[in-house]
């Protein structure tokens, strides 16, 4: 056990004094993470600046900015009001805002004659997602109109006196169409970019360190150092459970770092500590299951390095870690559960967004169900590792 | 200490070793002499346990060698033909290390590293990175990170290949020194002097096989070889021949000028009997040299093709 420890530490030590693996295992993915969350801010919550252009002035499109500009919608949207499409139209274009409404002279009279007369979205091609929203508030404001108007004429025509239609319409405007759907979040918070991005960023540079373990297994080879450590009375797993050991630890303490800092300096939600943890070192079993798979496979140093990088960026790709795919198609999202990384994503922004530690349960056992094969492959394949 | 008994290792369809068997007793420095491919370096590799054989047995101390096998490793002490260090670690973190695999520990470890890098001369470099090293000064920290844990045996493969001859110098003269501790010492080389200086016996090996050993003199006496014995001398030298000639082991009596030429079996023990000679013919001798068959000539006659081809 003690030449196990004294190879791990060895190990690392090496590592320590690589300041390539200091920049890759601690700097790079705090620095990253960070990047990325002030750049996309929030995955999770939308705001949108927008404007409304009133060119009607009439009662039923006073309406419609009361609705736009209602508590409701407040977190969602900021909305101002712009005197003229043209305006509006030259602020979308440069992004100033995300979309504007322009509501039609005229409006409230065809409103109330019974006639169409649409409000126009105007959206920038930036902003698909603002252009989706107002989309849907301008059509949720017409169908609840229409509601009104369906439910004043139905009352006249079963025999309500035409002269109370006034009334109806002002006690059907009060009421609210059911809901279609019901969103029922996994958790009590929205999930921010930082929360989202640190430990995906976390991840993937803590994925580095296959090709690290893999380099340093056959830097051994090629220096003879390798040779001295097989003289030695250790036995031959000795020195592989001295260099996994080695990469476990500094898996574990490159993610935990990210962890660590990414919360106290960012403000990321990562979730409950023991299931954090937890969710780390089941990571980091699997790198060091897969830094064994490629020592396994390749033949040299450089093979290992190139099967090392081709297995993080396929990971890291088909996972998730660069792009947040919860808007993603589910093809896409299902192929991110065949990786450990796409696995551990989702309980962390389940955990983010705080659901409960038993949503990590799964992803912890896919994890490890991945690192058991992993490894087990690796093991099955360990005769081409003594006989070269 | 040291038994190989028929060893033989194939990679794919070359025979790399081929039924190699030899001893090497306590105190003993052996040689491994041969061309480079010869299979001196898979036969240390059997030897310290780096390779699986397959055929024959090796033994340190008793025990048997195998991949796994513990116990005799604890035995060996093992010099690969590169430098085989840690370049980002310093001597005394390297020498730390080897020292903990061979389940040293505090006190006792600083102590054995402190006495090694004395031995090495590099106490004054221990704390300095290894990187920063004259490959000199490399070459006496690959050996001394073999000695660490007191071993029986020292195996040494081609230790001084791209030594600059200071250097060369100085490691043939610490192996020299290991070798009167009491230390046996498996040395393979395809130099001929190194083998000739520093070895008790020598093995000489072609082709993977073990093709002759013995000490040197055994092996030139295989071959038939005999010492020319040069005398730069002044006096009657026609009558100082003709002495020499009924002398027992000289064979060939010729004089050329002032100087006369002896062809003799085992020259040097030969030597008393000759000078005795001279004095006794009223011959002064001015210098005396003794050209013994080398073990090139010894391979020469072995194999065929000269010991560097």
């Amino acid at each position: 056990m003690s030449a196990v420890v004294a190879i791990a530490l060895k190990d690392l030590r090496q590592r320590l004094r690589d300041r390539s693996a200091i920049v890759l295992g601690f700097i790079a993915p705090i620095a990253v993470a960070a990047l990325i969350s002030v750049a996309f801010g929030s995955a999770g919550s939308f705001h949108a600046d927008v404007a409304v252009v009133d060119l009607d002035r009439g009662p039923v499109a006073t309406g419609f900015t009361s609705f736009v500009t209602g508590p409701d919608l407040a977190d969602l949207l900021t909305v101002e009001p712009v005197t003229s499409e043209a305006d509006a139209r030259a602020r979308v274009a440069r992004g100033d805002l995300s979309a504007a409404f322009v509501i039609p002279k005229g409006y409230s009279e065809a409103v109330t004659a019974g006639s169409s007369r649409p409000i126009t979205v105007l959206a920038s091609v930036d902003s698909s997602i603002a252009e989706q929203v107002a989309r849907s508030l301008a059509q949720s404001y017409t169908a609840q109109i229409d509601a009104v108007r369906l439910s004043v004429e139905s009352a006249v025509r079963a025999g309500a006196p035409a002269s109370s239609a006034g009334l109806l319409a002002t006690q059907a405007s009060t009421l609210r169409l059911p809901e279609q759907t019901i969103t029922q979040p996994s958790g009590t918070r929205p999930l921010t970019g930082t929360s989202y991005y640190a430990p995906a960023m976390g991840i993937f540079f803590m994925f580095f360190a296959i090709g690290f373990g893999a380099r340093s297994f056959f830097l051994e080879r090629t220096a003879g150092t390798l040779d001295r450590l097989a003289c030695a009375p250790i036995g031959p797993g000795t020195i592989l459970a001295g260099k996994s050991l080695a990469t476990f630890v500094y898996g574990v303490a490159s993610l935990g770092t990210v962890a660590v800092v990414t919360s106290l300096a960012f403000d990321a939600q990562w979730g409950p500590t023991p299931v954090v943890l937890a969710l780390i070192l089941a990571l980091a079993l699997t790198m060091v299951a897969l830094t064994a798979l490629v020592i396994t496979v390749a033949r040299t140093e450089r093979q290992a390095d190139g099967f090392a990088s081709m297995l993080t960026f396929g990971l890291v790709l088909l996972g998730g870690n660069f792009v947040f795919l919860g808007g993603a198609p589910p093809l896409v999202r299902n192929l991110a559960l065949l990786t450990p990384n796409g696995w551990a994503l989702r309980a962390f922004t389940d955990l983010a967004g705080g659901a409960a530690w038993t949503a990590a349960v799964t992803p912890l056992m896919a994890i490890l169900a991945f690192a058991l094969g992993t490894g087990g492959i690796a093991f099955a394949l360990r005769g081409r590792v003594v006989n070269r | 200490m040291l038994t190989a008994d028929h060893l033989s290792r194939t990679f794919g369809t070359r025979l790399a070793v081929d039924d190699v068997s030899f001893q090497v007793a306590p105190g003993e420095t052996y040689g491994l002499l041969g061309p480079n491919g010869a299979g001196k370096t898979t036969t240390i590799r059997l030897v310290c346990g780096l390779l699986s054989a397959d055929g024959g047995t090796v033994t340190v101390a008793g025990m048997p060698v195998s991949m796994v096998a513990r116990k005799a490793k604890v035995h060996i002490g093992y010099v690969p033909q590169d430098v085989s260090l840690y370049p980002d670690l310093t001597a005394r973190e390297n020498l730390s290390f080897f020292g903990r695999l061979y389940r040293l520990r505090g006190a006792t470890l600083r102590r054995r590293v402190d006495e090694v890098l004395d031995l090495i001369d590099l106490t004054d470099r221990g704390e300095d990175r290894v990187e920063s090293y004259s490959g000199g000064m490399r070459r006496r920290l690959n050996i001394g990170a073999s000695l660490l844990h007191r071993p029986r045996l020292l195996v040494l493969d081609e230790p001084t290949v791209g030594v600059d001859p200071q250097s060369r110098h100085a490691i043939l003269e610490s192996i020299r020194t290991l070798g009167s501790t009491g230390l046996s010492v498996v040395y393979t080389t395809h130099y001929m002097e190194e083998a000739e200086r520093l070895c008790d016996r020598i093995g000489i090996i072609d082709q993977g096989r073990l093709i002759a050993e013995g000490t040197r003199r055994e092996l030139v006496a295989q071959v038939g070889g005999r010492d020319r014995i040069t005398l730069s001398a002044d006096g009657s030298l026609p009558a100082f021949a003709q002495a020499c000639r009924s002398l027992e082991g000289i064979e060939r009596v010729d004089v050329a000028d002032s100087t006369v030429h002896l062809l003799a079996v085992d020259g040097r023990s030969r030597l008393p009997q000759v000078l005795e000679t001279a004095t006794r013919t009223g011959t002064s001798v001015r210098s005396v040299e003794v050209d013994e068959p080398d073990l090139e000539a010894v391979f020469l006659h072995l194999t065929g093709t000269a010991l560097r081809e």
